[in-house]
């Protein structure tokens, strides 16, 4: 990258001007590539339902499970192993997040189904906080048939394969297809995402669909 | 002398007031996490869910029995009989689980459960309604789970980058001056 100026002067010369030019270069490049680069990732266009194969997942759903409190969430793929609070309802009615400070925690929505219990759990978590990236920073990098386990006070584990994972606006949010009732065990997975603005903060959310494929 | 006494007393009264003040609100503090996803404050039997309809699955835990301490439950109050709680292999908690009858009453049930060890017993409540009702109220909206921390610039890389920058700035200027002398590159 960098080339030794060799023309003319004394050595020193040379040497002092092809440093100069490499901290220019790698300064530039440093601050340039060090300004935006830390977006969150969000799921390709690929990643989303298809539509066709919906609720078949690529694998079986396994028999429910008798309803457990889960107690830790499991997502090798992205590294996630973070503990589980309970999380109830703002004032508005949307879903209360875990506290912005613990930034390995998550929570789960206790007014609904335990995960592995018939119906739509849903856990949830932040992207990231004050400091930096949180719990579910890389969840928009999850893909199709990756595995979520959550740790249930039973003792057990239930095993959720990903059925789709897809990004919404805030504005345009499909509370039927997120939160609606399912007839089979499934799992939500949210966490912020979409655009990013300075004023209103994300402008949306990452949604990983999941259903129970085993138990452990 | 006694300004120095007086100045001592009012400094020590001032610091048991900060004391009496700020004990209850650290215990509050600690207590809040700790109820929750990770071990009940020790002595209470957790039940979930707490309120439920009849022929459905109850699981209780408890911290109370130690590290590995198994338990008896005792769910007869609502019809359930007695069951087991075992040692979980997490959370260093006995669990069991109990299912209630169909012909269960509405009410709120007492359950309880006594180490096998120790002795100790610990209870929960158990709410039984006929019908789940609105009990079960999907969230709805969008969820404020970030706040941009993470899109700021990397401190590291930065300071890297003005560092590398200060390096150029000042070899610049030393070129330039030995050009302006007339040394020449």
């Amino acid at each position: 990258m960098c080339r030794r100026f060799r023309r003319a002067g004394s050595p020193v010369n040379a040497v002092i001007a092809a440093v100069t030019v490499c901290a220019l270069g790698s300064g530039l490049w440093l601050l340039r590539d060090g300004a935006g680069r830390n977006a969150p990732p969000q799921p390709s266009a690929a990643q989303a339902h298809t539509g066709v194969d919906d609720h078949s997942g690529g694998r079986a759903a396994a028999p429910a499970l008798p309803p457990s409190p889960p107690d830790r969430v499991r997502i090798p793929a992205i590294e996630v192993n973070a503990p589980l609070t309970g999380l109830g309802l703002t004032r508005n009615g949307g879903l209360d997040v875990p506290p912005a400070d613990r930034k390995n925690l998550a929570g789960w929505y206790e007014a609904g189904v335990t995960p592995g219990e018939t119906g739509t759990a849903i856990i949830a978590g932040h992207v990231d906080n004050t400091e930096g990236p949180a719990v579910f920073y890389s969840l928009g990098a999850l893909r199709k048939g990756s595995t979520i386990e959550v740790d249930r006070r039973d003792g057990g584990a239930a095993v959720f394969t990903v059925d789709a994972v897809e990004v919404y606006d805030a504005k345009d949010f499909p509370d039927a297809k997120v939160y609606g009732t399912a007839t089979r065990p499934e799992l939500r997975v949210i966490t912020c995402g979409g655009g990013y603005s300075r004023t209103t903060g994300y402008q949306g959310n990452v949604v990983v669909y999941a259903h129970l494929t085993g138990r452990r | 002398m006694r300004r120095t006494a007086r100045l001592l007393a009012g400094t020590a009264l001032a610091v048991a007031v900060a004391g009496t003040l700020a004990a209850p609100a650290y215990a509050g503090g600690t207590a809040t996490p700790a109820g929750r996803g990770h071990g009940a404050p020790a002595g209470s039997l957790r039940v979930h869910p707490s309120s439920t309809v009849p022929g459905t699955h109850v699981t209780v835990n408890t911290s109370a029995c130690g590290d590995a301490g198994p338990a008896d439950g005792d769910a007869t109050a609502v019809g359930a009989g007695r069951f087991a709680l075992a040692p979980s292999r997490r959370e260093r908690e006995a669990v069991g689980q109990f299912r209630v009858p169909s012909s269960a009453q509405p009410g709120t049930y007492e359950i309880v459960a006594t180490c096998a060890e120790s002795g100790r017993r610990v209870t929960g409540d158990l709410v039984v309604a006929l019908s789940s009702g609105s009990s079960q109220v999907p969230p709805r909206g969008s969820v404020k789970t970030g706040i941009g921390g993470a899109l700021g610039p990397d401190p590291v890389q930065t300071a890297a980058g003005v560092a590398a920058l200060a390096v150029a700035a000042a070899g610049g200027t030393w070129l330039l001056h030995r050009r302006a002398r007339g040394d020449g590159i």
